[in-house]
């Protein structure tokens, strides 16, 4: 039938999740109005700004652009997952000591796709560092402190090499 | 969004059957970075949404000497960009996927659902079409086997039958002193090309003649477009600038180029010139090295 | 000498006070908040650009299971607004005419957002469509037909100004140029579109979030609207998603149709725009056609400059009163001219309404003027830092001012030292006698410089205040109107505070805007939060400390005057052993007397008091002045014309004392890439018949990181005699100076002048061809 909610049976910064959702429902939608999980933000519906970015399986994706149901059975991390309680992921840390925020409308998009590019590739030159955040766009700072920031911490995890 | 039903099929079989009972009611979602943008608009809406992203039995890519490599349709393009074996034996492959769009919508994204979209813009159709791929369609009980060059009809209308899904790009391996390359003109990387040239050329290991050469154009039709002619200029040719030059010429003369936000018909007549000898320069290269 | 000494906060590097917020996801949007009960508003929208409304049927869409109220402009009872009293052309909800394509009509609230936008469709409007205005100069002619009825020749506004004798400067002149120049529409940038969330908590009390740079915009003007005492309006700011001027600081339809929705129903409503409505229907930067004559000596020192200016202000006035003085205003800085004429034009058409944008006004015509400066420098052989040298104006003395030639008033000015860095740190004479063309690409160097106003002097509610409050633990809060919209003003004030009252950032805890509680304040426009709400807060402080340092005094039995306050600490100025903590002293004057509730008060009327005059265009029009100058280098792809930055791109800005450097450096940076390259290489919003034909982030171009340059800044320090420490603005003088530096650039790398923005590759490749 049109309309009936489907399960949706998926986890979320490690916690198992089951909800019903509309199946017209995109994962944003469902991550901001369902779960309440508003830091993964909501910008262009057209696939082109990248404030939505989350990670799926341990790749950074656009939330926009993936019906909820889409992410069944796998493992999401939004920008609410990322710290350990009060400690910060080494991201979060350098964005705020290099100064690479400043309205934060873009940040959770950009922390995300830093950290799937990390994870994947712990030692990224600068080209790659742009390449990781060619999807998130920014409005009010020139991309300066946010791939700065990238190269601090990838200084700092690799033991200053 | 509009309302619409939803299955999730996790066998091509059981995604087939769905396919034969809805036929032009439904419609497949793979990775949907195409579709759902049009569906958000409120441009489209399917009355049955099969998603086939779950079939994980078409996430693969192999490759021997004999038939070439086979691709998955549900292979995103993110694997096929870093895959070792494409890298090695395809490189142009690995260099289209690492200019289309972002990593985000190349993660998510299917090379299938790349091609079925139909997008003239598209960059893999051309460089499949150079490449001499092939698609394998399958219907309940039946597949058939269609060239990538057959397959865009119009501006995203493909060849498949309302039952039919394709399930796997084969491309042959290229014959020895075979180099191919994709360009295209973009302002910002990850951009749609403006327009684009895949150009394939193989040369005669004894003479170094231009045995065989494939030009595909992006965004230059309604359809991924090869222009037979341009390839003309240089088959059984031996190959110079001035050749290529000329091939770019007679392609811009047999694109179909019209004007949109982003360039007029005449600007993407006149880089389809530029992008068809860039292409082939690079390609050239390619196949004197063997 | 090494004023970063004098101080202990200010001036160090300090990172944002809501940084941590931002970078978990917790800092809340407007978007983001939820009340229980709260409905989803969505607007109906006009399909033309010009036509009378003829009935407007709402009952299929209030029929609709789950829609709870329909509104109409006809709710509003006539209520018209605009900036300032005198333009108040524009309804909530179009009465009687749209004047622009999707224009809102009527607004829907239901349970949620796919059944609203389905019943906006159900809403039947009848229409007699009117032939519409769409070019200014078409606009312009003798019995054009008009866009407001009242409004004779659909002018907006216009300024006639003449300063010194330009005919005679002209005569005078060993070369006189005269150039037509053009810039296009553009948007914001923001990536977070306009939302808001209205509720009643009474019937007599309106309650809204929205993301405005400016809540005591929305303040007022709803109070107004809604026939509402200002006490029962309550503004709260939530975190902004960025603002540079238009859509995000002005009112659109769903301002008005969502606390009208909440009223009907008497639930929440909130209404988010999509990017497309954004696009669509935003206020945008004006385009601009303008040609600028130009009079100068055979060393290439200006004589004169006279422009005339045609902006198309769409169809409401808006804020174009004030982008059309400071497009004629500024054109006598950064440059000594001793000669002025101009004559500004904005006119009434049938596309969207344009607006503020970072940048205001002083963009368009610094980009003609300083493109233009370098073809006279090629004529006449100069060097093109050299002839910007020549002319520069000098950093007065301290003590002594400079004034313009239209009464601008510069007491300190860095520019000669931005125009000598940026050349000496770009590798100027190298780069310029390099080898351009390499294979198909071409390399370039460009250099401009600039000049913006801090804080736009405005009559009326221009003034800002601050609250400061001493807890009896020793910490601080800190209430300001004055709203951080990503500049990072809440840092800012806040290290104002630490900084007056010698303890540490983290000391102070600063609200955001939230009209029950803070103190009315313009808002984030005209960079003019730190100049004046700077200085409000300084005050406050400052008064705070006078009051504690009371009790201080009187342990030591001496006058407070002979103590002051620094590193936690209250001291006799004479004698520095002798203090009291802070802890204690707070203590002390908390609980020592009844009623010693220390709370600070600052007002700063730097913003009011003398204000520009708009007849004769006389005056200062900002509290001082910021200088930049910029130089970049270009690769110019010479078959596709496709043009890039590379991360050869300099920036020196004079913000005469940076409080926080790190965030002068994004400030500039930022404005420097996404509103001043964007604008000379990549946005432009097209059109056809009053329709945006690129309404989305993937047709309207915007710069990534990709093609980022690692733009160095430079900070001058100049101290201005007018800002608190010293400060002048920081956010907006890079925007102006990026253009006419690219295409400087440009043209030093390929022999072409763009003279129309933006330089798209299809514009530089037809160029590139004629050469």
């Amino acid at each position: 039938m049109n309309g009936e909610l489907k399960e949706l049976k998926l986890t979320i910064n490690g916690k198992p999740y089951e909800l019903k959702v509309k199946p017209q429902a995109l994962l944003v939608d469902v991550l901001r109005k369902n779960l309440r999980l508003t830091g993964t933000k909501q910008g262009c519906l057209t696939s082109s700004c990248g404030a939505c970015t989350i990670v799926i399986d341990g790749k950074a994706v656009k939330s926009c652009s993936i019906l909820a149901l889409q992410a069944n059975g796998h493992e999401v991390t939004t920008i609410e997952g990322l710290a350990d309680g009060d400690k910060l992921h080494p991201i979060q840390e350098a964005f705020i000591e290099h100064g690479a925020v400043e309205c934060g409308f873009c940040t959770p998009g950009r922390v995300m796709s830093a950290k799937a590019l990390l994870d994947e590739n712990p030692n990224p030159t600068r080209e790659e560092i742009r390449e990781a955040m060619q999807s998130n766009l920014c409005a009010d700072e020139g991309y300066v402190k946010y791939i700065e920031a990238v190269e601090i911490v990838v200084k700092k995890t690799q033991g200053g090499s | 969004m509009r309302e619409f039903e939803y299955f999730a099929p996790k066998t091509v079989k059981e995604a087939l059957s769905l396919l034969s009972q809805y036929e032009e009611e439904a419609e497949i979602i793979a990775g949907g970075q195409s579709l759902l943008v049009i569906m958000r608009q409120g441009l489209f809406t399917p009355k049955y949404l099969i998603d086939v992203k779950g079939i994980s039995a078409l996430d693969y890519i192999n490759r021997d000497e004999g038939k070439g490599l086979r691709i998955g349709a549900l292979t995103i393009h993110r694997a096929i960009e870093k895959s070792p074996i494409i890298q090695r034996h395809f490189k142009v492959l690995s260099e289209m996927e690492g200019n289309l769009a972002t990593i985000q919508t190349r993660n998510w994204g299917t090379i299938g659902g790349n091609l079925c979209h139909g997008d003239p813009a598209g960059d893999p159709a051309p460089v499949f079409i150079a490449l001499m791929a092939k698609l394998k369609l399958a219907s309940l009980g039946q597949e058939r086997i269609m060239e990538v060059e057959e397959f865009s009809k119009d501006y995203l209308e493909v060849a498949l039958e309302p039952n039919e899904m394709l399930v796997e790009i084969q491309v042959p391996t290229p014959p020895p002193n075979t180099g191919t390359a994709y360009e295209k003109l973009t302002v910002m990387k990850g951009d749609m090309g403006i327009v684009g040239a895949a150009v394939s050329i193989t040369l005669s290991s004894e003479d170094g003649v231009c045995k065989d050469a494939r030009i595909a154009l992006s965004n230059a039709s309604s359809i991924p477009l090869r222009v037979r002619e341009a390839e003309r200029q240089l088959i059984g040719k031996v190959l110079n600038d001035d050749l290529l030059a000329e091939a770019g010429q007679v392609a811009s003369e047999e694109a179909e180029t019209t004007s949109d936000v982003h360039g007029s018909a005449e600007y993407r007549r006149e880089m389809v010139k530029v992008f068809v000898r860039r292409a082939a320069r690079k390609a050239l290269e390619r196949a004197r090295a063997g | 000498m090494a004023k970063e000494e004098k101080h202990s906060v200010i001036g160090h590097p300090m990172p944002r006070v809501d940084a941590r917020a931002k970078v978990t996801g917790r800092a809340k949007y407007a978007a983001d908040i939820e009340l229980p009960d709260m409905l989803w508003g969505k607007i109906k929208r006009s399909p033309y650009a010009h036509a009378r409304i003829l009935n407007i049927d709402t009952s299929k869409a209030e029929r609709l299971p789950g829609v709870k109220a329909v509104t109409t402009g006809k709710d509003f009872g006539g209520f018209r607004w605009g900036w300032i009293g005198t333009t108040r052309d524009e309804e909530p909800l179009a009465v009687t005419k749209v004047r622009y394509m999707y224009e809102g009509v009527a607004a829907v609230a239901a349970i949620d957002e796919d059944i609203a936008e389905e019943a906006c469709e159900l809403i039947e409007v009848e229409y007699e469509p009117l032939p519409g205005l769409f070019d200014p100069f078409e606009a312009m002619k003798e019995g054009a037909l008009l866009v407001h009825e009242d409004r004779p020749g659909n002018i907006t506004t216009e300024y006639h100004w003449n300063f010194g004798d330009v005919e005679k400067a002209f005569a005078e002149s060993y070369l006189v140029r005269e150039d037509n120049f053009k810039t296009p529409r553009m948007a914001k940038g923001y990536i977070e579109p306009p939302a808001i969330v209205a509720y009643w908590p009474d019937t007599d009390h309106l309650t809204v979030w929205i993301a405005k740079g400016s809540p005591y915009f929305p303040y007022r003007i709803l109070a107004r609207c809604f026939n509402l005492p200002l006490n029962k309006v309550r503004v709260i700011q939530p975190f902004i998603g960025a603002d540079f001027g238009g859509t995000k600081n002005d009112m659109v339809n769903g301002d008005f149709a969502a606390p009208m929705l909440a009223k009907k129903t008497g639930k929440p409503v909130k209404i988010v725009y999509t990017q497309f409505e954004e696009l669509a229907t935003c206020l945008r930067r004006h385009p601009v056609w303008i040609t600028i004559k130009t009079g100068v000596t055979k060393d290439g020192i200006l004589n004169a400059i006279q422009t005339r200016l045609v902006a198309d202000g769409g169809a409401y006035t808006r804020m174009s009163p004030l982008s059309l003085y400071l497009m004629g205003c500024c054109m006598t800085l950064p440059y000594k001219l001793p000669n002025f004429k101009t004559d500004a034009y904005c006119i009434f058409t049938n596309n969207p309404s344009s607006a503020a944008m970072r940048g205001h006004g002083i963009y368009h015509t610094r980009f003609a003027a300083d493109v233009q400066m370098d073809m006279i420098a090629e004529e006449l052989g100069i060097d093109p830092v050299e002839i910007r040298l020549r002319n520069a104006i000098e950093n007065p003395e301290p003590g002594e001012i400079y004034h313009t030639v239209n009464k601008l008033t510069v007491g300190s000015c860095g520019v000669k030292e931005c125009i000598e860095k940026v050349a000496q740190a770009i590798n100027w004479q190298e780069r310029k006698e390099a080898e351009k063309i390499d294979g198909y690409l071409a390399h370039g160097v460009g250099v401009a410089a600039g000049a913006y106003l801090s804080g736009a002097r405005l009559t009326g509610h221009n003034a800002a205040a601050a609250v400061v409050r001493i807890c009896e633990d020793g910490t601080v809060n800190l209430l300001t109107g004055a709203s951080d919209v990503g500049q990072g003003s809440d840092t800012i004030m806040s290290a104002i505070v630490a900084e007056v009252l010698g303890l540490e950032l983290k000391d102070v805890e600063i609200k955001r805007v939230d009209t029950d509680y803070t103190p009315a304040d313009p808002g984030s426009f005209g960079s003019r939060v730190t100049v004046y709400a700077g200085d409000a807060t300084k005050r406050a402080a400052e008064d705070a400390k006078r009051q504690l340092l009371k009790f201080a005094a009187k342990e030591f039995g001496i006058k407070p005057e002979a103590m002051d306050i620094k590193d936690k600490k209250a001291f006799v100025k004479a004698d520095h052993s002798k203090s009291i903590p802070w802890l204690k002293l707070v203590k002390l004057a908390c609980y020592t007397t009844p009623g010693n509730v220390i709370i600070g008060k600052g007002v700063s009327t730097r913003g009011v008091g003398q204000v520009p005059n708009w007849e004769t265009g006389e005056e200062d029009v900002g509290a001082n002045y910021s200088f930049t100058a910029e130089a970049n280098e270009v690769e110019v792809d010479l078959e596709t014309g496709v043009v890039k930055c590379t991360d050869n791109s300099v920036i020196a800005h004079d913000c005469g004392f940076p409080l926080n450097p790190p965030a002068v450096e994004t400030q500039v940076q930022g404005g420097a890439y996404h509103q001043g390259v964007a604008a000379a290489l990549y946005e432009e919003f097209k059109m056809d018949n009053g329709l945006t034909t690129n309404p989305n982030l993937v047709d309207y171009t915007r710069p990534r990181a990709y093609e980022a340059p690692m733009t160095k800044v430079i900070h001058v320090i100049t101290n201005d005699p007018f800002g608190p420490f010293g400060a002048k603005e920081a956010s907006e003088g890079s925007c102006c100076t990026a253009p006419p530096a690219v295409i400087n650039a440009i043209h030093d790398a390929t022999g072409i002048w763009i003279k129309e923005l933006p330089a798209q590759p299809e514009k530089v490749f037809w160029a590139l061809k004629q050469l």
